[in-house]
């Protein structure tokens, strides 16, 4: 087999003590890489019950099997644990270099487990392995991190790392490499709790494809196909964002407020249509992506000056911009420069703001006990400011840092009501009011509330896709079917490691010449949608074993109890009677049980051990 | 008209796919390290591409006449090293000021793929072209890798 070393690397904090797992051309045939590796030894490395900021939750690393091969969009990285967030099995997938360099050093993926005693880095060039001492990085930013590392071990090593917020446990902690992020479900507390503050591989070792010749012609291929897309031009230029005027004043399905609305009046800055050519110098891309939605921002006047990013996310526009209130675009990248920087997630931060916003207009909690003016109308102030206290738990900051559903039970008073998450998870920017399928998707998703899991939203908002046609986003009818089916479309592609943004033109069919051309191994396309069927029972599984089932799945009352009040999907909300069919009939589709466990039959179907 | 490879540092998002496709094609298998040009990624500001000029921008550090054994030659305005003749001393390796010469058995280069240049097929944002030779552009990128050390 080409193309996989057969090697994982198991890394074991607490002693120090490093070990190859051997894997073959079975292990490829049924997990397939990148994600469905990392889920692989999630599941069966974390004990049942174990509290994932212990030393027995594991973190894994795997790259796509595209990564590092000549793939257009194909550079992601799988990371995986059990989510401090959620106490789910939770995945985050990011584009930065280090999954390639793992590659290149001899590691299909990195399994590491245990806890170190005191600060440390992991550091692997090919075969050489170290656990060294981090006392000068604890506390260091993920500017300074990669700087540091990188002016010790040479500009060629690749470094993920976390910020404080990692070191201090912040449930929405992330994991940053190249400025790019495994943003969701905590794991960079993960890594923090395991006293591990960085990731350094350099790795020397070619990276040979079972058929170069076949490769490269597929990868000129495809980039002369995305290339020549209508949308090619409006998605570099303007990224993830392009289509927020549309989502917002089209559909009415922009969460604003905290959820409180759906349609943000004062869009006009937050629009990239409007920053674009204000404040972007230049187009940023993930390791190996032509079709680069990042962007460079960077703000030279005023009281923001000095701001540079990576960004801004569609994700982001919302989370710190509609979803607080904040039309002023320079706070918002500013709130963007802090969350990475320290080391959180921009959606749960941005949600957890938002949600404090809405007690204090409620006056559930007050302006003095969060120690700031935290108002619609203070956004611009107060969003950048909230985010740093969050990352560095610090004041009412450690309260939100917990997440929304930690954060209402503590705060109390009816807080609940206001906090809009499913499984502890902090929602992305789509208002599921509007979109019922991908509602039932925030409910199915295995690390809480998410747009990736299944990415209905894309299917729902246009219609069609793939093999479906006439899509109506208000109706409840054949979405346990789709969520399922795209559950699995999607299971593959971040096993693959390419970016979901390709999906339009790269479905599942035209993957497995691809995987033939890198690994020599032929797969159908029902072999690798079942890879994917396989990836998410396995994740459902562990959840039911650490004691998440459907009453932890369920829509937050925001979803259920107020309709979205204007704009162009008034009125719309899913019902507790269409929530419970369109879970009864997931369930169905899934052959789970229904309280959302794989039964045994299916995971003996599924060879699931 | 004579074409070369014309860095744009402005226009360059740090993907490195030019990297990959450079091995993928000569090669035949990746490897960062023999990748005939390189990306340069250092701040969240800046990723360029350092390219083999082909005797436009280099002046006097010149792999050419550094060449101890002559095993570095202009063809066609191509430069190309003889592998043959070509003893490994790595003094090319030192000299170039693009830090683009590569060493294996021998040392090897840039051939700008026999006139369509790989690199250039997957820069969809244009940071590198090839075209008419731009000193402004290896101005630039000298710059850059000057502001490195």
């Amino acid at each position: 087999m080409k193309g996989f070393s057969g090697k994982i690397l198991k890394i074991d904090l607490s002693s120090g003590k490093d070990s190859i797992k051997s894997t073959d051309e079975r292990y490829v045939k049924k997990y397939l890489g990148g994600s469905g590796f990392a889920i692989e030894l999630v599941y069966h490395g974390v004990p049942e019950g174990a509290d994932a900021l212990s030393p027995e939750n594991v973190l894994a690393m795997a790259p796509g099997v595209f990564d590092g091969f000549a793939v257009p969009t194909g550079g992601k990285t799988a990371f995986a644990a059990k989510s401090p967030a959620t106490n789910t099995l939770a995945e985050s997938i990011m584009g930065g270099s280090i999954g390639a360099e793992l590659r290149h050093a001899g590691y299909d993926a990195l399994e590491i487990f245990g806890k170190a005693e005191k600060p440390s880095y992991l550091f692997i060039e090919d075969d050489k392995i170290e656990i060294n001492e981090a006392d000068d990085l604890w506390g260091k930013d993920t500017r300074q991190v990669p700087d540091i590392l990188k002016k010790r071990h040479g500009w060629d090593v690749k470094v993920a790392c976390i910020g404080v917020a990692g070191e201090k446990l912040v449930r929405m902690a992330c994991i940053d490499c190249d400025d790019r992020q495994a943003g969701r479900a905590g794991l960079g507390a993960v890594m923090g709790s395991k006293n591990l503050k960085a990731i350094v591989v350099r790795g020397t070792g070619d990276l040979e494809p079972a058929d170069p010749g076949k490769l490269l012609e597929i990868a000129l291929r495809y980039q002369k196909i995305m290339e020549a897309a209508p949308s090619f031009n409006e998605d570099t230029k303007y990224g993830t964002g392009e289509f927020l005027g549309w989502i917002n004043k089209e559909k009415g399905v922009f969460p604003t407020r905290n959820w409180q609305e759906s349609f943000f009046k004062e869009r006009e800055q937050i629009d990239p249509y409007y920053w674009a050519p204000r404040y972007v110098s230049k187009n940023k891309a993930c390791f190996a992506c032509t079709k680069p939605c990042g962007k460079l921002f960077e703000i030279k006047s005023g009281k923001f000056s000095g701001v540079a990013i990576d960004g801004l996310e569609y994700e982001t526009l919302y989370s710190l911009g509609g979803g607080c209130g904040n039309a002023d675009i320079e706070s918002v990248a500013k709130a963007n420069e802090v969350c990475d920087l320290v080391g959180i997630d921009t959606i749960s931060a941005g949600v957890a703001i938002g949600f404090a916003m809405e007690l204090i207009q409620r006056g559930i909690i007050t302006e003095d006990e969060v120690g700031m003016k935290l108002t619609w109308d203070n956004a611009s102030d107060s969003v950048p400011k909230m985010c740093e206290m969050i990352g560095r738990r610090e004041g009412f900051g450690d309260i939100l840092s917990e997440g929304v559903k930690r954060a209402a039970e503590k705060i109390g008073k009816g807080a609940e009501r206001y906090a809009v998450h499913t499984k502890g998870m902090e929602p992305p920017a789509y208002d599921v009011r509007g979109m019922k399928g991908h509602g039932l998707s925030f409910m199915t998703s295995t690390r809480g509330a998410c747009h990736l899991r299944a990415g209905m939203y894309a299917p729902e908002l246009v219609g069609k896709f793939w093999r479906w046609e006439g899509i109506d986003r208000l109706s409840i009818e054949g979405k346990g079917e789709k969520v399922a089916t795209m559950e699995n479309f999607m299971g593959v592609y971040d096993s693959v490691g390419l970016c979901k943004f390709s999906r339009g033109f790269f479905l599942i069919d035209k993957l497995r010449e691809v995987i033939e051309a890198i690994s020599g191994l032929q797969f159908t396309e029902e072999e690798l949608l079942k890879i994917g069927e396989r990836i998410h029972n396995m994740k459902g599984g562990f959840n039911v074993k650490h004691g998440i089932t459907r009453k932890d799945w369920l829509l937050p009352p925001r979803v259920l109890e107020d309709p979205i009040p204007e704009g162009p999907s008034k009125g719309a909300k899913i019902t507790v009677e269409e929530m419970n069919n369109m879970l009864d009939d997931y369930m169905a589709v899934r052959g789970w049980t229904t309280d959302g466990a794989p039964t045994p039959e299916k995971l003996k179907e599924l060879d699931i051990v | 008209m004579v074409k070369m490879l014309v860095p744009y540092p402005d226009k360059c998002t740090g993907c490195r796919f030019c990297e990959i496709a450079c091995t993928l094609y000569h090669e035949g298998k990746i490897n960062h390290a023999d990748a005939r040009l390189q990306v340069h990624k250092r701040d969240v500001r800046i990723d360029f591409p350092s390219v083999c000029t082909h005797c436009v921008a280099c002046k006097d550090e010149c792999c050419v006449t550094a060449c101890p054994v002559e095993a570095i030659k202009i063809e066609d305005g191509i430069v190309r090293v003889d592998e043959d003749e070509c003893t490994a001393c790595g003094t090319c390796v030192e000299v170039c000021p693009f830090g683009v010469m590569r060493m294996e058995e021998t040392a090897f280069k840039c051939d700008l793929c026999g006139g369509d240049p790989t690199c250039v097929k997957f820069c969809s944002m244009g940071a590198i072209k090839y075209e008419e030779p731009k000193p402004e552009q290896y101005e630039a990128v000298r710059k850059l890798l000057k502001a490195e050390e």
